[in-house]
């Protein structure tokens, strides 16, 4: 006892110290809220932009990467034939303008004349058509394949039934792109934004293999390349002096650093290191927006969070009354309000509200008065067969790390609180989650989220297809996917939101998920950085930005 | 000394042996695999490529594959890093483990070691009790609070060093201290516990009664005995400073080995597993290997066998 006293009075000792000195430092400043404004400007006049970027990306080969760190450095490493402003709108890249055919299958693509690799060599329609081929052949196992399955033959290419020059994406002269559609699809550019669609050069690529996104090896058509990869440490790019806008790029280099740590995160931004983060601690929001409400930005994106119901087994196998009755239990606003504080809205529908040119359709009850709503519930749950003698028993399963936990947790309350229902939070390791959902046997209620790849309804709709790899909760509608195919293959207008509201209207009828919120970033942005606007996509593009210092004083 | 250090060696390649086989069964038996990820590949393009990793071979012809590959001192292709082979990673990750792990230790003996014999000599005075508190107190904070902590002191409310990454020898003085302050205090009191017992002890009584000068008596005679458990110490020491880094690696964003020991374990990348584990293990064997030598020397007791 004596001996754990004075362990105790040590480590008071030692923080007290450190308390001091930082308390010291703190000086006559009463914010208590260190924030340096130091940009990265070398005594030459060379502007270096810092971005805090989570997770290390696994490759920077457009055909094979996944997730968003490496979409964050792909999309200043090469330019696709068309790519994002901030405000989701598809606008010209490499392709300085395209015709639709009147059926709406042949898109004819003209190139810039000017644009260049970071070599010199002009980037040519015929590279388009081997990087296409590249993304879908077996070969390349791109986890990003079925993107481009709208293209002609895609899909037979991609299961190894033909081979891919087979595919309909053919160079009419040097400058001039053409890509057949199996069917017309209204969403096709837009799958044109995303990296699985960026050029890669062919010399490069055959001559380095899996080396070829090195520094030193890698030839890219951004307004950037390769400068330096340390792994877990940070990608420096530097200007690509030969791409088609350089004059007007004004950050000479961009470095994204792997800081997956949300507080070493800040205190690097804090300290000056960082002038843009890609997280914030949920504890330090409040103070955030206290000390530099113009750095916060909360942007919704195009992603939700639910939770998932595997309706392939009992309990929630035929039983919508009781999938309804859970989704019917949750106090979203508490949730996002209380728990998550991040600004995040409220879901009530399959589809966020940031997806553009598209109002989802949402659960009426959701402005409900909470008795109301809650009586509604258990009333459903009382007639899908369970009361207060015979609660429901079941599972919900989450990952470590991530918000699964925090929400589940409070989920299970709610549902005990309104239902009576006797859910256990189980928790697996991320890889064994991921194998626990995607064999969709062990599983009951299941933490799950997405993040749209295109901005477009239709990249919510098709997961919930009953053929789609991500459909972890086993539905399968053929109403729903009726609906599904069909809007995915009819021209914007009338008619295809009609399809699109049907099949949301189906999906929410039917309830295998728990639609809780819309998935919204947190960045912290330097005032220094012009030229930032915030985007529901997350497709930023430094050369878009440039670094002015602000007047001393601050 | 010379049969005993080849006899050693001799033994090395069975322990590999079994550590690599332990580990390569233990890394495929864990659930879950390298090829999951946030998007769910479609069926075809999921069997393309465990055809490419060999992955759907049996166990023991993957194991064959692996061993045939390691024996080429080929370490394979990363699961998670496609673009660079774990012979790269080990060899851009050590060298910082190497430079955080051992200035760590080298400031926790430096100070360690004196301060223990301070402590010792004058024991049960101030000087005694303001080391064994320093000590008590750096065994009680673990590094995960010191770490932050050190952040907001030193590089958030002061601009005195980089909060962290990569550049000149300021950004390691944080991880040092962070790494270093918990095995100082242990070499600390390690030093004072072994020199109060060698002072005690009757040949010491022995060398003062020849009339040797105290300063004699304390470098030839109390200083190579106190030394011993320290010796000791260090074997399992170094092991555990280098592959111990992992929170301060995280902490401080550094691009150790550690890190790619603990993100190749949960990414199930089973390359980068192995090949750590393989590489830790020798390292450790080394240690070890240096450590008895070097016993011997301080203490003609040891007889090599």
């Amino acid at each position: 006892m004596h001996k754990g006293g004075r362990l105790r009075q040590a480590a008071k000792a030692i923080i007290g110290v450190l308390m001091l000195a930082t308390a010291a430092g703190c000086g006559g400043d009463d914010t208590g809220f260190a924030n340096r404004l130091t940009p990265a400007i070398a005594a030459d006049g060379t502007k270096t932009l810092r971005y805090g970027n989570q997770t290390e990306p696994g490759t920077l080969d457009p055909h094979q990467a996944s997730g968003v760190p490496a979409a964050n450095v792909l999309r200043d490493l090469y330019e696709g034939l068309v790519i994002t402003a901030a405000d989701g709108q598809v606008v010209p890249g490499v392709a300085e303008s395209w015709q639709i055919s009147d059926d709406r299958r042949t898109y004819t693509f003209h190139l810039r004349s000017d644009a260049r690799w970071s070599n010199g060599a002009p980037v040519t329609a015929g590279d388009f058509v081997y990087s296409l081929r590249r993304a879908v052949d077996p070969a390349t196992a791109s986890p990003y394949a079925d993107i481009h399955k709208p293209i002609e033959n895609a899909p037979a290419i991609i299961a190894g039934d033909k081979t891919p020059d087979t595919l309909g994406v053919t160079a009419l002269d040097t400058h001039t792109l053409e890509i057949r559609l199996a069917k017309p699809t209204p969403y096709f550019l837009q799958t044109l934004t995303h990296p699985s669609s960026d050029p890669v050069y062919e010399p490069a690529v055959e001559q380095w293999r899996d080396s070829f996104t090195q520094p030193g090896h890698a030839v890219t058509n951004g307004a950037y390349t390769m400068a330096a990869w340390r792994v877990n440490e940070r990608i420096r790019l530097k200007r690509n002096t030969h791409y088609w806008n350089n004059a007007d790029t004004a950050i000479d280099q961009v470095e994204f650093y792997p800081i997956e740590d949300s507080n070493s995160e800040l205190s690097r931004y804090q300290a000056g290191g960082l002038d843009w983060a890609v997280t914030v601690p949920p504890a330090d929001t409040a103070r955030i927006k206290r000390h530099i409400p113009d750095q916060y930005h909360a942007v919704p994106t195009i992603g939700i969070a639910y939770l998932g119901l595997n309706v392939r087994r009992a309990p929630f196998a035929n039983n919508r009354k009781l999938r309804l009755a859970l989704s019917m239990a949750l106090d979203r606003e508490i949730i996002t309000d209380k728990i998550l504080r991040g600004d995040q809205p409220t879901l009530y529908s399959a589809v966020p509200d940031s997806v553009r040119d598209y109002s989802p359709v949402e659960y009426d009850w959701q402005d409900w008065p909470d008795d109301k709503r809650q009586a509604r519930a258990r009333e459903l749950y009382h007639e899908a067969g369970y009361s207060e003698e015979h609660p429901l028993h079941a599972e919900y399963l989450y990952p470590s790390g991530g918000v699964g936990k925090t929400l589940g947790l409070v989920a299970v309350a709610m549902w005990r609180d309104v239902l009576g229902a006797n859910i256990t939070p189980v928790n697996q390791e991320w890889k064994v989650y991921l194998q626990t959902a995607r064999q969709g046997y062990d599983t009951q209620i299941f933490w799950g989220g997405w993040i749209g790849d295109y901005d477009d309804p239709n990249t919510f709709f098709s997961i919930f297809n009953s053929e789609a790899a991500l459909n972890y909760t086993g539905y399968d509608s053929p109403a729903f996917d009726a609906a599904q195919e069909a809007s995915s293959h009819t021209p914007n207008g009338v008619k295809r939101t009609a399809l699109m509201h049907q099949a949301e209207t189906q999906l929410l009828h039917d309830a295998p998920i728990i639609p809780v919120f819309v998935y919204t970033y947190h960045q912290l942005v330097k005032p220094y950085v012009t030229g930032y606007a915030p985007s529901a996509l997350g497709n930023y593009y430094t050369k878009n930005f440039d670094i002015r210092p602000v007047e001393a004083g601050r | 000394m010379l049969a005993f250090t080849l006899k050693r060696l001799a033994g090395v390649v069975p322990t590999l042996f079994i550590l690599l086989t332990a580990t390569f069964l233990l890394v495929h038996l864990a659930p879950g695999s390298p090829l999951d990820g946030d998007r769910p590949m479609p069926a075809e393009i999921r069997a393309n490529l465990e055809a490419k990793y060999h992955l759907n071979e049996p166990l023991i012809q993957q194991y064959g594959r692996y061993l045939l590959n390691i024996a080429q001192l080929d370490f394979g292709a990363s699961y998670q890093y496609k673009d660079t082979s774990v012979n790269d990673l080990i060899a851009t990750g050590f060298p910082v483990s190497l430079a955080v792990g051992g200035f760590s230790l080298l400031f926790a003996l430096v100070i360690g070691i004196p301060l223990g014999i301070i402590a010792a000599v004058r024991q049960n005075k101030i000087a005694d009790y303001l080391a064994m508190g320093g000590s008590l107190a750096g065994i009680s904070v673990p590094n995960f609070v010191l770490g932050p902590l050190m952040i907001l002191a030193f590089a958030v409310y002061n601009d005195w060093l980089p909060a962290g990454g990569l550049g000149g020898w300021q950004n390691y003085v944080m991880p040092v201290l962070a790494l270093g302050t918990m095995y100082l205090a242990y070499v600390t009191r390690l030093m004072r516990a072994s020199t109060i017992e060698v002072l005690r002890s009757p040949f010491i009584r022995t060398a003062r009664a020849k009339g040797l000068s105290e300063m004699r008596v304390f470098v030839v005679h109390v200083l190579p005995a106190a030394l011993l458990p320290v010796v000791s110490f260090l074997g399992p020491g170094a092991a555990a400073v280098l592959t111990g880094s992992v929170v301060v690696e995280q902490i401080f964003g550094i691009p150790g080995l550690g890190r790619f020991f603990v993100t190749a374990a949960l990414n199930r990348d089973y390359t980068l597993v192995l090949g750590i584990t393989l590489f830790y293990g020798i390292i450790i064997i080394l240690f070890n290997l240096v450590v008895d030598v070097l016993y011997g020397w301080l203490d003609p007791r040891v007889a090599y066998r």
